[in-house]
């Protein structure tokens, strides 16, 4: 059950705001692009976006292109309304990703309350917020062939 | 050189507790004020420190300042006043920083106060007013992610998931409350017991939390006056020694939405735990009666586990069936009801009932207290308290 994206949602939402720091995350998301943000002195992950590393202090810092796999870390299920924009019921995932040292919340595409476990590999899908931004949302992951 | 023993509340004081109090905020915050000026036997005029509480700023607007309380109460003038931020992370801070202003000389009265109107104001806690529009909230807002109850879910999820935790845990949380807060005429829940099945009957808000998981929000004020050990004796009531008090932040804190650091959950608490036992050089084996920030029924076991009065992974298995936790029991907990059932004023209320079951003027009494403690709010930078006879 995913997040309903109707006329409140879209009539409440903003622009993500970001610091100078944090660009170049949201401007990879506008791009249907997942990144994470990485120390290139010690290699460290920072998420959400941080101005400095905070293992080696230094201000040298990159954006790496996420493989968009993880694994739900926990989740809840909102199933009273807290504002318009939000209609229940819904799902929010913490999504521990697999090849980057980060967590991530977000949004479930096409899966029941029911099904969600801690553990359950999921993917991103990017789902259109309006032409210019999108999110990025997890779904279960596809079965390897 | 420490901070224990150095200073003591001499007064508690209180509103009443309603749904609709039909007053400001800074109209509560006064009477509390007068009421804890009453409580101990001391001139408001002799006030001359305050410490009122803040929030993070994003959610709530706070509206009483200490200007308008010192210009109702006609106090000459201050010397020392300051803000413990993040809600109701800040109760037990603002006695630490009151006692520390006292310990000190900075100031020799100083009024700790909260006054909050959730309930028939125009801030509420429990949901945005609006949806706040800054940075930070760009990583949970547009997911809807938008609720303190969806935050503290997100991490007893995991938390029951590690440790075994059922809902009837949390549910066991919920009646101790309840059941204390039916004989205390100043609760909300004054009469009015509650069962297992109510608690599985209330409504889902955000899985695993139904709505008896979840705090009170109503309107009321509670004030607490601080002075030094020297200055009490001159006062009507036995004072409750500040044995005890610490602050603390952890590692990668990110305002109620923590869930980047390694683990999640409570380790604030963790660090106020250290520092407090410390101070009061003593051990959770010697508190007595304590009053556990029960914003959600989950901190509760929570924070046995990270203040070491259960092993980790321990605090379900410790509060079921409830017996351990009642007022007969070993650890009597949340003794005039707490925030589930008492009244929501961000930890305040639990502080006045720290002070009572030190001077023995509980309703719920505990007999022979000598080491009384409560806790400030989780998920953000916290705070503790213990309390003593001096």
């Amino acid at each position: 059950m995913a997040l309903e994206l109707n006329k409140y949602y879209l009539k409440y939402f903003y622009d993500p705001v970001a610091e100078s720091f944090e660009e170049g995350f949201w401007n990879a998301v506008k791009q249907r692009r997942l990144v994470f943000q990485r120390c290139k002195e010690c290699g460290e992950w920072l998420h959400p976006p941080r101005p400095m590393c905070h293992k080696c202090r230094t201000f040298d810092l990159e954006w790496v292109e996420s493989t968009g796999k993880g694994k739900i870390y926990s989740y809840c299920v909102f199933t009273r309304e807290v504002h318009p924009m939000f209609r229940v019921p819904f799902e929010v995932v913490l999504v521990e990703m697999d090849d980057e040292k980060v967590r991530f919340i977000s949004n479930m595409l096409d899966t029941d309350p029911d099904e969600l476990y801690i553990g359950m590999p999921v993917e991103v899908e990017f789902v259109d917020i309006n032409d210019e931004w999108a999110l990025p949302w997890f779904r279960k992951a596809k079965k390897k062939k | 050189m420490t901070l224990k023993n150095k200073a003591c509340i001499v007064g508690i004081g209180s509103t009443e507790f309603t749904r609709c109090s039909g007053r400001s905020e800074i109209h509560m915050a006064v009477d509390a004020s007068l009421a804890a000026c009453e409580d101990a036997g001391l001139d408001p005029e002799k006030i001359d420190g305050m410490v009122k509480f803040g929030t993070a700023g994003q959610v709530a607007t706070e509206f009483t300042t200490e200007a308008d309380v010192a210009r109702c109460l006609n106090i000459p003038n201050l010397h020392y006043f300051a803000e413990a931020p993040w809600g109701g992370g800040a109760c037990c801070a603002t006695v630490m920083h009151a006692a520390m202003a006292v310990a000190t000389g900075v100031a020799k009265y100083v009024l700790c106060f909260r006054s909050l109107k959730p309930a028939s104001g125009t801030v509420r806690y429990g949901r945005p007013a609006s949806i706040p529009i800054d940075a930070h909230w760009s990583y949970t807002m547009p997911f809807g992610f938008a609720s303190p109850t969806s935050w503290v879910a997100m991490f007893t999820t995991r938390w029951m998931y590690e440790t075994g935790a059922t809902e009837e845990d949390l549910g066991t949380i919920a009646l101790v409350c309840r059941e204390n807060a039916v004989v205390n005429p100043r609760a909300i829940f004054y009469q009015r017991p509650m069962t297992m099945e109510d608690y599985f009957k209330s409504p889902m808000l955000c899985e695993p939390f139904r709505m008896h998981d979840t705090c009170l929000e109503n309107d009321g004020a509670v004030a607490v006056i601080v002075t030094t050990p020297e200055r009490a004796r001159d006062l009507k009531q036995i004072p409750a020694h500040i044995t005890g008090v610490a602050m603390a932040t952890a590692d990668d804190a990110y305002c109620m939405t923590a869930f980047y650091r390694e683990k999640i959950g409570i380790p604030e608490m963790e660090w106020v735990g250290k520092d407090l036992f410390k101070m009061a050089e003593m051990t959770p084996k010697d508190v007595d009666v304590c009053q556990f920030y029960d914003a959600f029924t989950s901190l509760v076991p929570m924070q046995m586990e990270v203040l070491g009065f259960v092993e980790e992974g321990g605090g379900a298995a410790y509060v079921r069936g409830g017996d351990r936790i009642r007022p007969t029991g070993e650890l009597p907990i949340n003794t005039s009801g707490g925030m589930l059932s008492e009244s929501y004023i961000h930890g305040m209320n639990m502080i006045a009932e720290a002070v009572r079951q030190i001077r023995g003027t509980a309703i719920t009494q505990i007999p022979n207290v000598e080491v009384s403690m409560s806790t400030g709010g989780l998920g953000v930078p916290t705070s503790g308290l213990i309390l003593t006879k001096g």
